[in-house]
């Protein structure tokens, strides 16, 4: 782990220890994400973490954007730092643009969006679903065809209808529906062919970072519960059918953690698609395995709103589905992998 | 608990190219991949890696050894498991009785065995379990007496992989009475042709002949063939569990039914399940070899790390097993145990001598067990 990731760590670990309690999560919820945590992380510099410092954001690698992301996980935190930083400020240095004011996202699935010329503008018409952040955000990116050049655009919040929709945990996922929204040129740039995937790997890699600090979390709450709770004489953690449940979780935890980790370290410019792929698919069910031992061995209070573990668990269920799920890049990487032939099969698993 | 992630450096990226470069001009043209540890026993191949200085590669120099690292033997251990080949005769030796004789052994023993194993013609296996002992170790009731110039050893000891072909084996024995049945354990290098030692194939569920029952009625072991200190051995048999436990021989077992599920069915083009499958089995394998290789980089990083090797090994050989049934899902197949398919005779093997994964070299209650402990211990 490198020096950055550990102090990005420690810097933050108060900070959400602070802002982000099971107490806060649950006032959050309301509201649909914890806009008192953004103005925190955005004041200390950690919104823009992995954003070129030349385009106004902070500086440092994916690993780190990572490590936030790891943070935000273990402490449920609902803010819009993937979107923000990963994504939209990615997108916008990549046409040497900063970041302008206010929380930016992104969509993720632009195919049921259309767009036209007129004249010196771009008038954008459609549906976009599941849109994280929406109503809070300022702009929303997405990358569309236009006359077959991959092309990023920077839609305005205003002219937009949002429909109030949530995940599983109660964070903002708007259906954001477009009517002849006016784009001037000016806020269009071209961007290469790839970008699409690219951004479709950053925000799966976001979300297995993401679940890998709530399942390194959920471990620790686990393993602390089952040495407090007694039953038939003597703490739950010392029956070996118990302690099954905690090891398959610390298991869960430790393979996503290390997925994660070698899918940041690898990542440099370009986000490698058998790296991201597979950390959202071993992420993915681990966040399975993960949240069904650790409410076994939780017993009814994990079952609780505002117990902790709940917070964890339902964004794990969430998390495990956004930017493509676990089946999804299976598929397509068992295309790839097969594709290659039997014989890359083994030099692509051990490489990196 | 930690896991750190470690990148292969140019010269260990330069070995994987080698071992990959050996494997292409030295494995026979009709080799037939196995699975994993269990692929077969060819002295000529084990002699050939020993010649390139891959056997015992992790033994330091003074005692004959290559002073290569935990991570160096990992490089060539994962390529050769990965292309099924033929690692049998000298498997054992040099993942655990070479470290464990440099750990423990006396001058002597370093200089007897050490030159032959890495030679690759000195081949051993393992005297721990015994027809009422299994998980419970400690529990052995194989006991030696000292008489003049050694020590006279009594009792049986089953499931003895390979004894038939190997030339000795380690075993955990009594040699003093002990309250704490901990202690009074010592571990002796038996040679297998002695007088006294007596061998009985126990034919493995697939028909091979792997597994031995080894009655020892009378043997006598001389003193330098003690290993360590008398009443050292369950300290020597636990601290082995660190390199026996976590390498790659604890999932790459079934990757040939992967490999040959592509190689025989994508000319026709894989199934969308068949994708699903072969994808989520990649990122896993992918995941499992980042954490086996960080305790190797741990070990030479001098640390121990026992809980993280329990784990791996548990999270490892379930997965090979789930490989079965992963694959196993996704094409309809009636085995055969002599199929002419490489892929349908791997699945065979696979389903016949799968149960076995999770039990040999410790079993998955027993692992948790220890896994568990050190959760708590934090
Ligand atoms: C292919 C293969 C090769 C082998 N090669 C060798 C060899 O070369 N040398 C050698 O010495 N041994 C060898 N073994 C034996 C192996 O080490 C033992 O099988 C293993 O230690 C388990 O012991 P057992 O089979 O007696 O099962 P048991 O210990 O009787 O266990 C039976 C079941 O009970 C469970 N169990 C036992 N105790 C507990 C507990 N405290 N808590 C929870 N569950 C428990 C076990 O997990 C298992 O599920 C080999 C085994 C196999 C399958």
């Amino acid at each position: 782990m490198s020096e950055n990731v550990q102090e990005i760590r420690s810097a933050l670990r108060p900070i959400l220890a602070d802002h982000s309690s099971p107490d806060e999560v649950v006032a959050a919820e309301s509201a649909g994400w914890n806009s008192t945590l953004w103005s925190v992380l955005c004041e200390g510099g950690f919104a823009t973490i992995s954003v070129p410092e030349q385009y106004d954001g902070s500086g440092g690698s994916i690993a780190d954007a990572c490590a936030v992301l790891h943070e935000l996980g273990r402490s449920a935190s609902s803010v819009p730092f993937a979107e923000h930083a990963l994504l939209a400020g990615w997108l916008l240095a990549i046409g040497k643009r900063s970041l302008p004011d206010g929380v930016l996202t992104v969509i993720d699935d632009p195919t049921e969006l259309q767009v036209a010329r007129t004249g010196d503008a771009f008038t954008v018409t459609g549906t976009a679903r599941h849109v994280p952040w929406a109503s809070v955000s300022a702009a929303i990116l997405a990358i569309l065809d236009i006359d077959d050049q991959s092309t990023a655009v920077l839609l305005p919040t205003e002219e937009l209808q949002l429909d109030e929709q949530v995940n599983l945990a109660q964070e903002q996922r708007r259906t954001v529906v477009l009517h002849n929204v006016v784009v001037p040129a000016k806020n269009t740039w071209p961007v290469p062919a790839d970008t699409a995937e690219q951004l479709r790997l950053r925000g799966a890699l976001s979300r297995a970072a993401l679940m890998a600090g709530a399942l390194e979390r959920a471990t620790e709450l686990t393993v602390r519960y089952t040495a407090e709770r007694e039953q038939f004489g003597r703490p739950i953690g010392r029956f070996q059918a118990v302690e099954r449940h905690v090891v398959r979780l610390a298991e869960a935890a430790q393979q996503a953690v290390m997925a994660v980790a070698v899918a940041g370290i690898n990542a440099h410019e370009e986000i490698d698609f058998f790296d991201a792929a597979s950390a959202k698919i071993v992420v993915g069910e681990c966040a399975s395995t993960g949240t069904a031992a650790a409410h076994q061995a939780h017993g009814a209070i994990g079952m609780t709103k505002e117990y902790e573990l709940g917070q964890l668990s339902r964004r794990l269920w969430s998390w495990r589905d956004e930017y493509g799920d676990e089946r999804e890049w299976a598929r397509k990487l068992g295309a790839r992998v097969s594709d290659a032939g039997a014989e890359a099969l083994w030099p692509r698993i051990a490489t990196g | 608990m930690k896991f750190v992630p470690t990148p292969l450096s140019p010269a260990e990226l330069e070995l994987q190219r080698d071992v990959r470069r050996f494997i292409a001009e030295e494995l026979p043209a009709d080799h037939q991949p196995g699975l994993g540890m269990g692929s077969g026993f060819d002295p000529a191949f084990s002699k050939k890696l020993a010649a390139r200085g891959w056997v015992g590669m992790a033994v330091p120099k003074e005692f004959g050894g290559h002073a290569r690292t935990a991570v160096d033997r990992f490089i060539v251990t994962e390529e050769l498991l990965a292309v099924g080949a033929p690692l049998g005769a000298h498997f054992v030796a040099d993942r655990q009785t070479a470290p464990a004789i440099v750990k423990f052994g006396s001058d002597w023993q370093r200089e007897f065995f050490i030159p032959k194993i890495v030679a690759g013609e000195c081949w051993f296996s393992l005297g721990m379990s015994e027809p009422d002992s299994g998980s419970d170790l400690s529990s052995v009731r194989s006991a030696a007496r000292q008489v003049e110039g050694g020590w006279l050893l009594n009792g049986t000891k089953i499931w003895t992989s390979g004894a038939h072909r190997t030339h000795y084996f380690a075993v955990l024995c009594r040699t003093s009475p002990a309250e704490d049945k901990h202690q009074g354990l010592s571990q002796l290098i038996v040679d297998l042709r002695s007088d006294g030692v007596e061998i009985r194939p126990i034919p493995f569920l697939n028909g091979a002949h792997g597994f031995n029952e080894v009655h020892m009625s009378d043997v006598f072991v001389p003193d330098e063939m003690m290993l360590g200190e008398e009443g050292s051995g369950w300290r020597q048999v636990t601290s082995e569990l660190a390199y026996e436990r976590s390498g790659p021989d604890r999932f790459l077992s079934t990757f040939g039914l992967v490999k040959y599920l592509i190689a025989e069915r994508a000319a026709d083009g894989l199934t969308v399940e068949q994708q699903r499958a072969v994808g989520q089995l990649a990122a896993r394998y992918w995941t499992i070899r980042q954490m086996s290789l960080s305790i190797a980089r741990a070990i030479d990083d001098g640390g121990a790390p026992a809980v993280e090797a329990s784990l791996v090994k548990d999270i490892g050989t379930r997965f090979e097993q789930r490989v079965i049934d992963v694959v196993r899902d996704v094409v309809e197949v009636q085995l055969r145990a002599d199929s002419s398919s490489t892929f349908e005779r791997l699945l065979a093997e696979a389903v016949l001598t799968g149960p076995s994964f999770t039990l040999r070299g410790g079993t998955t209650e027993v692992l948790r067990s220890i896994v568990a402990k050190g959760l708590r211990n934090v």
